[in-house]
Order: C-alpha cells, then structure tokens, then sequence
C-alpha cells in the first residue's frame, strides 16, 4: 500500500505555499527569512511567545546546527520577504489509508502526546495556532516519507507522525522536524533503518544506548543561561532540569558537585555546605596538566546524574531516557587550590555488546578549543589498550565530535606511519598498535586519501600535507610542551563486574 | 585518462586487513592516478544524516581535507567571564595528596542539609529571629533542618504527592514523625517554622520545595514527556516460580532479622549510653554534693572519719555467686554415683589398664616365642604349652558385657546391675575398643565385668566362653521376694517358650548355623541371652527346690545356652 501510494506523490512533489505574512500571522512551522550575523537566513519557527509586551520567536536556522537556533524578536524577521506556509492539509486521506494499520495503543500514544503538548511545553502562545500549524504538515511528511522510502508506511505506523484518521490534531513536537527541511527525508531512507518509536525505546532498554534518534529530542532549549564556575554559559540544546528552571534567566550549577539551584541565595547556601572537591571517585590519572578520575555510575548515581544533566545542554543526541548505572564516567580535570575542575568526560558502557569504547564525550564550552577534547579522546583509546581491546564511539557522532575524532585518527595514523623505517603495514596491524578499529582505519586513510591504488596495488601514500600537519605538530609540542596521554602515569586496571552489578535495576 | 581508463576501470584488488600495505611518500608516486580514488568510496561520517549536510560542518569538512584546521571551525554559543564572586563560593581548601586520590562518599554525604534555603526563607528566618531575643535565635543550619525534616517527612507520607496531590501534611502528623533520631533543634523550631513551611508548600501546590527533576510517576504520559529522565532499566522478567518465591521470601525475612537486629544493637547501645550518660550525671551531683557537705563540715567544724565523702566499696558478693553455678543447669537427672566420678577415677584405670595390657603382651610375646621354637610341629598333648591360635586365651577375644550406664533412671537395687548391662550392650553406639578397655580396666572382682566369648571346639562346636560372670547377689533375697521377681522379664509376648532340649545335637548345630550367618548381632545376642541367663540361673538357683529344674546351675564354661531357657 505503502508503495503504491508513494508512487503516486512522487510524480507530483508538492509545491511550497509561499506567501507575505504579518507578525500576527505567523504561525509555528512557518519558514522565513530572518537575520543572523548581518545576513539573511532561511529558518524556521519552533516557538513563539510573549514577552516584555513583543513576540519574539524561537527560530531554527535551516542548514544550522540546532544549538545556534535562538529567541529572536519580531524586528529580525525579514517580513518584506515572503514566507514558506506550512504545508496545508491535503493528504490526509492517503495517510489515513496507511494509518488504518496502525494499532490502536498509537493512537492513544498521540493522544497523550497531545496533552503534553498543551502543558508541557513552555511555550505561552495559544494552542490554537498550533493546531492549525501542525497537523497539516505532519500529513505532507507522511506523504513525502511514503515517497522517498519503499516500506515507508511501516515507519509511519509505528512512528507518531500519524494522526488518527486525519483528524487534525495537535501532533507531538518532534513530528515537526520530519517536515521542517528536505534533508530530514533523506535520514531515513539513506539510514536504511527505519526505527519506530518502539524499537526505540526497546532498543534503549536493552542496549544501554546513550544517543537517540533525534525525533526524540526536544526542540526548544529550556534553560536561558548557566553559572558554571567562573563563567557564565549558553546551553546549546534542551536537558531535563526540572521544568521550573525554564523560567528563571539563570541557574547554578556547582562546579563540583555539579548540583545545580535556580536561585542564588540557595546555590550560595549550598556551597556553603558543600565539601566536595573533585569528582568522586577515583582518580586513575595524574600529569602536571590534568587528572583523570573514574566514577562509577552505579555508585555515584546522584553526581552521574548531574554530569549527565549538565552535558545533555550541550549534546544533542545524547539520551537521558534510562539511567546512569549501565556507565563508568572517565572525567577530565584541571587543578588547583580550589579543587579538581571538571573540563569534560567521557562516558563508557561498562559491557559494550558492540564494541563501543565510548558513549559519549564532552568537552564542556568555557574549556573548548584547548585541546582537551583530543585528550579525552586518546585516554578513551589508552583504556582500550589496557582491556587489549580494539574500540570505537558509540554513533552518531556530533559535528564537533566528527571532527575531533576524525582530526584524532589522523593524527594518530600518521604519527604511526611517518615512523623511520616503516616499509609497510597492514590495517590490522596498525589497530593493534591504536586500539582502534579496522574500520576507523581504514576509512581515515580513506577520508585523507591516503589509501590508494596504484598500478594494480594498494599503497598508503604519506601525502604533503598529512606530513606538514605532522611536522608542523612536533614543532609546536617542541615550544609548548607535549600534551599526551603517558601510560605509564595511568593506574587503571579494566574493572571486572558481575553480572549482578550490571542489571540494570536496583 | 588513466591507465585504467582502457580496461574498462577494473575492479581493484580486494584489501585485506592483514595485508601488509607499502607506505609511500607522495612525492615517490605518479600524481596521475589520483582522480579515481577519490570517487571510489562513500566514506560513512558517523554523524546523524540530518546533520551531515550542516552547513558549518561541510565547511569544517571541506577545510580539514585541505589541511586547514584551523579554518575548520565550528561555531557555537557564547561563553563569558562571570561576574560570580567565585573566590567567596569556592574557597581554597584543596591540597592535592601524594599519591592518586581515591574517594566513594556520594554528593548527599559531601553536601549536609539537602534543603537550602532561598531568599523568602531569608526574610521569614529575618522577620522571626528580630522578634526573639539573641538566646532563642534560630539559627540557619536549624532552620535547614527544620525545613528538610518536613520535606523529608512529607516524602515519606505521600509519596505519590506527585500523582494524587493529597492536601498539605497536617503539623500534628508531622509532630508524630519526631522520634529520637530528630534533632532537639529541629524540635524546637518545628511548630514556628511548620507555618512558613505551610505557605509555601501551598503555594507550589503541595509538591517539593527543592526543584526535583521528573522521574517516572508510572502514568501513560511518562513516555513522551521530554522531562522524565532517568527512567529504570527494566529488569529482564525472571521466571516465576514457588522455590524462587519461596526463596525470596526467606531473603527477605533474613533481611529483615538483620536489620531487625541492626536495630535493636543500635538502640541497646544507644540505652547504654544513655546510662552512662545518667550515671556521670549522677556522679557529678554526688561530687557536688560532697562538696558542699565538706564544706558544711568545715563550717561546723565537725571532724569524723569523712565516711560520707569517699565512695563506699561495696562488699563482694560475687563470692557467694560461683558456687551456685554449676548447680543451677541440674535439669537432667543425676547420674548413678558411682559414674558421677568416672572421670577422676579414669586416671587410675588407665594406669591399671596399661599395666594389664603389659602384662598381656608379656604374655603375647611368650605365646609367641613359643610358636616360633615349635615352628613345624604340632604340639598335641593335653596342655600344649603353646596353644594354637584359635585357642588362644587372647583377652581380646572375650567381648565384655557391660560398657556404660545409660543416664535411664536407677532400677531397682536387686538385680539392676546385670539387668541394665545386659540391655544396654545391645545398643551399637558402642564400639568394640571401648569395650575391650572397659573388659581390662573392670579387675577387681566387685567391679568386674561378666564377658563372653565364641569358640568353635572340636568336632565344630561351638561355645560360649564366659568370664567374670556375677556368680553372687549382693542382697539376699528371700524365697518369697524372690518369687516375687520370678516372672518379671516376662514382658514379651512374641517370644513363645518351646520345650526342647537345649543339648541335643540338632538344635545346637542349627543355632550355630544361624549365629555364624549373622556374627555380630548373634554375638551381641548370645551376650545379652547369656547374661540374662545368668540371671535366671541365679534364680533358679534360689529357687532350685521349688522349680526343681537342676539345669542352668553349672555357671563357667558351659555349653551354648539356650535361647529359650532365658525366656
């Protein structure tokens, strides 16, 4: 059914509604122009809300990261331009031939869904704009959806972007990102792996997973404004705080503890009391520079949690859906008279079924560009090494995390490789050396063309650039100092739990 | 073109991970061929494909594969100095130890009160504190206490707050929760504070005051509700069954005594310091006391020993404690008298047994040379001077009768000694070496044990050997007494008496046969028929006239005895 009918809606893609529109007529889904460091950007709103006596609205710049997305007020929005509607309600019926399969507990999901919708959501805005704005694009993505994937209808029935028999009901807020740029069609199909919303989470149960799809991500960021240590910090993404906390312009969070308050007296009240000084656990690692402690998830669930909290404002994809226990954290911090600061971490499945070395990782933002991201990194590789296991990140990467990873192999690789007197090498033998995967490998010669081949033989091919990045590096450690994991300074044998210690309840 | 471009672009070769790859410079290579590879593979980023395209991030890309990472950046929020005094909130109380650093306490432990107060709590605790004067100020820390301890209580009351939204917990339930374990302070503020903590409790609709994250309520809308985090992992359903339900169970109830007893230690030891606590508050008054007395004393001018200001030793009772000691388990009854001592006596015993079986190998050992000087003759005559082992006269051999008295009640004095002996030996907890020891030890004549022992005679007969037999009884009892006792072992019935003669050759080889089937119980039998035979034998000796049966008189070496005589 579902290919029929995406056979259809391919021949005729539907044409965008454009039209001029009023402060007062914009809706949720509406795509306009709006300014963004002195030029135009295409983008869509999320949100609207009253304040201060003007609307201002919550914006996501098509083709942007999500943590650029931001409140604009009224006047950053070019209204001389005219605006993408979102799309009207007109394929309803085809989508309701494809929902008829759909079993009845989905709907009741939606249902809830609605609700949650209305008091959920921090936006004050009448919920009857929304009504109008959703539901008829969430129909144009099932019908783009039935298009572009074979199968498509299986997606749709499992997924929540399915309305009852078209009645035009409040859908959930991550429906929208299935219709708010063409690219988002091309994670499914691409992908090849359709997930429902039930594999989903059955996946997230029994996985010990600590990324989501990201229809599962909340789209306004909830919190304004964050005190962390001696610095003040934008959230990139939404974290569950406690729902009161989206109201306040700032919230607390100790530096140590990591306990977070909404309100000064209380945090200051607080650290009054506070006698922690540095993650608590164990630390495994000790250079001038840093340390390394490890924390047990299971045993520190209160501070895991507050980590986890706090480095979902800047992951995007990481899930808080289950809880900490299934992680060892591996937490990064600098030193001095005040205590151990925490710079970032990374997470690590204490029983990765797949080979995953690390779940997530986080160089939290006043710390950025410092290179600390690219230690974290190697430790997470120098822990492999110690299991004598090869490993890789748990996927999807984050943009930021592409990079530093992707800078990281190939660095590590030709570090390797430019060795004197290394004739040749294989992949598996390179691994064995990195901890990393064949896979890794191989696609990082890849990427860097250094992976080629040459009159009927594969060669790896040290290119100019590679060896100028690396020599280039040397110099620069030679001035500054190296910044490297040293082994020997690692006092960490691989933790050996029992099977009991490893459920997942309590 | 490239070379390839003739062949039609073969497939190249498969690359294998354990394929040793040469590693070349660039410079060493033909530029030529580049063009191809590059288009060879799609190379998975690892980023969401939603994401792939970024814009920032294809910049990133782009920049990194021409080597310019510096270019490669991408942008994100902003981070500013803030204007914290962060020296105040974090001071500097940090010295790094020597060695790494190891640590298990959790943020409750490093953290103190949970509850932190706000600045409406600041200005009710202001407005409370101007109208007391400075003794009954609340302070801070009280106050927290105060605070915490109605939300902790309310916690444990409505736990499902969340859910059913019950009205605000009452003060006199709150009242209810102060046990010993709260704090005097908490005590004393609790009713003033409970008012304040009222308002506000109502003016967040009764739920906690400390923003809590959402975790699961078990409602439908958990699922989709962005704010409920941490949910359980849920448990892989293990099978039920009774023995695991069972099993459970009896955790639990362990459980439950142990922290039961955890409890009840803890409470004992918090009484004991209690007492103590008491009783130094006690000896400081009679301190005091004295000192005034003195002081008294000296006023008055009244010179006596000063008894009353050194404590009296009280006198020693507990020398009379001891004594009643080992009196007081007397539950059982007491054993016969003559085996209450039977542990001081062993010592004597034992230095008499070791003498006997001296003797005995003495004995042994002559036996011995003997056989060897007649190795290879058979000495026939009467009296051979060294018997041939199976008839030798090895103590061993005779089992004895008699080993213990069972703790049973003292029977009557008449007969009791060969009675009890002779049912007791029955019992197999008695091992063999006990016997043989006891056998030895048992000399003196008015001690000595009656044994007994098998030996097959000529012609394959066999015989019961006894030894030591109670040839007398110590109270002489008169015909009528005696009679009196005639029938008293007759309690069994199954036992059916046959009038046979015990000596005719049949009968005897037959009882042989059957003894030699079962040795140790027909032994162990044989011994008890035999002893109660003696028995009777005493008393038919008493009463030989009247029974006018002559049978049974002739007490050592004397042939099998019949089983149905002793009946």
């Amino acid at each position: 059914m579902g290919v029929r009918d995406s056979g259809e809606v391919t021949g005729t893609p539907d044409p965008v509604e454009r039209g001029l529109a009023t402060i007062n007529t914009i809706t949720l889904g509406v795509k306009a122009m709006v300014q963004k460091d002195g030029e135009l950007r295409k983008a869509e709103i999320l949100s609207i809300r009253e304040r201060k006596g003007g609307l201002s609205f919550y914006v996501h710049y098509v083709d942007f990261n999500k943590r650029l997305d931001e409140w604009v007020p009224a006047a950053r929005i070019d209204l001389t331009q005219e605006v993408e509607w979102p799309r009207p309600e007109k394929s309803d019926k085809k989508k309701s031939a494809a929902i008829t399969k759909a079993p009845s507990k989905n709907v009741q999901k939606q249902q809830r869904a609605d609700s949650r919708e209305v008091s959920g959501t921090p936006d004050a805005f009448g919920s009857k704009n929304q009504n109008v704005a959703k539901a008829p694009r969430s129909s144009k993505a099932g019908g783009k959806e039935n298009r572009d994937t074979p199968g498509g209808d299986v997606s749709m029935a499992g997924s929540e972007v399915v309305s009852a028999a078209g009645t035009p009901k409040v859908l959930d807020s991550e429906d929208l990102e299935m219709t708010d740029a063409p690219l988002k069609d091309e994670v499914k199909t691409a992908s090849g792996e359709l997930i429902t919303r039930e594999e989903e989470i059955e996946r997230l149960r029994t996985g010990g997973s600590m990324t989501q799809n990201p229809t599962e991500v909340h789209r306004v960021r909830n919190l304004t404004k964050l005190q962390m240590g001696k610095h003040d910090i934008e959230p990139w993404y939404f974290s569950p705080y406690p729902d009161s906390f989206s109201d306040v312009d700032l919230v607390y969070i100790d530096e140590f503890c990591l306990s977070y308050f909404d309100n000064y007296r209380a945090f200051e009240r607080h650290r009054s009391k506070c006698t922690m000084v540095h993650p608590p656990g164990n630390e495994i690692y000790r250079d001038e520079n840093i340390s390394f402690f490890e924390v047990d998830g299971r045993r520190q669930r209160t501070w895991c949690r507050n980590l986890c909290l706090l480095s979902k404002l800047f992951l995007d994809h990481k899930t808080l859906y289950y809880d900490v226990d299934p992680f060892l954290f591996y937490c990064m911090c600098t030193r001095d008279d005040t205590g151990c600061h925490l710079v970032g971490y990374f997470s690590k499945e204490k029983d990765s079924a797949e080979g995953y070395n690390l779940a997530c990782i986080t160089t939290f933002p006043q710390f950025q560009r410092a290179g600390y991201g690219r230690l974290l990194i190697a430790m997470s590789y120098e822990l492999s090494k110690r299991e004598g296991k090869l490993g890789s990140p748990e996927k999807p990467l984050s943009d930021l995390g592409l990079l530093s990873y992707r800078r990281y192999w190939r660095e590590t690789l030709v570090e390797l490789l430019a060795e004197p007197n290394r004739e040749a090498m294989s992949e598996n033998e390179l691994a064995l050396l990195t901890s990393m995967t064949e896979k890794d490998i191989h696609e990082t010669l890849l990427v860097n063309n250094m992976l080629r081949y040459h009159k009927g033989n594969w060669i790896i091919v040290l290119t100019d650039q590679v060896l100028d990045e690396h020599n280039k590096r040397l110099e620069k450690e030679k001035i500054k100092g190296s910044r490297r994991i040293d082994p020997v300074r690692l006092q960490w044998k691989p933790p050996v739990f029992t099977a009991s210690s490893r459920t997942w309840n309590w | 073109m490239t070379r390839y471009g003739g062949l039609g672009r073969t497939r190249p070769k498969k690359l294998t991970s354990k394929a040793s790859i040469p590693i070349v410079r660039e410079h060493e290579i033909d530029v030529v061929d580049d063009e191809v590879q590059s288009t060879l593979q799609q190379i998975e980023t690892g980023v969401e494909k939603a994401e792939e395209s970024e814009f920032h991030l294809q910049a990133a890309i782009n920049a990194a594969a021409q080597g310019k990472d510096k270019d490669a950046h991408i942008p994100t929020r902003e981070v500013i100095v803030s204007e914290i005094q962060y020296a105040k909130l974090y001071p500097p109380i940090f010295s790094q130890p020597a060695t790494y650093i190891r640590f298990s306490s959790t943020v409750e432990d490093c953290c103190g009160c949970p509850y932190n107060m706000n600045e409406e709590d600041d200005a009710w605790l202001k407005n409370y504190n101007s109208k007391r004067d400075a003794s009954s100020q609340c302070s801070e820390d009280d106050f927290e206490a105060t605070m915490n301890f109605f939300e902790e209580t309310a916690q444990t009351k409505q736990p499902f707050a969340a859910v059913d939204s019950p009205p605000v917990l009452s003060f006199a339930d709150m009242a209810e929760s102060m046990d010993a374990a709260v704090e005097e302070s908490v005590k004393r503020f609790s009713k003033d504070i409970y008012e304040h903590w009222k308002v506000r409790r109502l003016a967040t609709e009764n739920l906690s005051l400390e923003p809590m994250l959402k975790f699961e309520t078990g409602q439908d809308t958990d699922d989709s509700d962005p704010f409920v985090c941490f949910r359980r992992r849920e448990v892989r359903q293990i099978r039920k069954t009774r023995g695991r339900d069972a099993q459970s169970a009896e955790k639990l109830r362990r459980l439950r005594k142990e922290l039961e007893d955890a409890r009840q230690l803890v409470a004992l030891v918090r009484q004991r310091e209690v007492a103590r606590k008491e009783m130094l508050g006690m000896d400081r008054t009679i301190f005091m006391q004295r000192n005034e007395v003195k002081e008294m004393k000296r006023k008055l001018n009244i010179k006596d020993d000063d008894e009353d200001l050194i404590n009296q030793k009280p006198k020693k009772k507990a020398i009379e404690m001891p004594p009643r000691q080992p009196n007081a388990p007397q539950l059982r009854m007491p054993l016969k008298p003559g085996l209450q001592g039977a542990e001081d006596l062993q010592l004597l015993e034992d230095v008499q047994s070791e003498k006997e079986n001296e003797i005995l190998r003495d004995i042994k050992a002559n036996i011995a040379k003997h056989i060897k000087w007649n190795e290879g003759f058979v000495d026939h005559t009467r009296a051979p001077l060294s018997p041939s082992p199976e008839r030798t006269f090895d103590a061993a051999a005779f089992r004895p009768a008699f080993t213990a008295q069972l703790p049973t009640p003292p029977s009557s004095e008449s007969s009791g000694d060969v009675m009890e002996t002779s049912l007791d030996v029955t019992s197999p907890l008695f091992s063999k070496d006990k016997l043989a020891s006891r056998a030895l030890e048992l000399h003196d004549d008015s001690h000595r044990m009656p044994s007994f022992r098998r030996r097959v005679g000529r012609g394959g007969r066999l015989f019961i050997d006894r030894r030591n037999l109670v040839s007398h009884c110590r109270v002489e009892l008169d015909p009528l007494q005696a009679d009196r006792f005639k029938y008293d072992q007759e309690d069994s019935d199954e036992e059916p008496t046959y009038d046979t003669d015990a000596y005719s050759i049949q009968i005897m080889q037959h009882r042989a046969i059957t003894m030699a089937k079962a040795r140790e119980q027909a032994a162990v039998a044989a011994q008890a028929h035999a002893q109660a035979q003696a028995q009777a034998a005493q008393q038919r000796r008493l009463q030989a006239d009247q029974a006018g049966n002559p049978q049974g008189a002739n007490p050592v070496p004397n042939g099998v005895t019949a089983s149905s005589e002793t009946s």
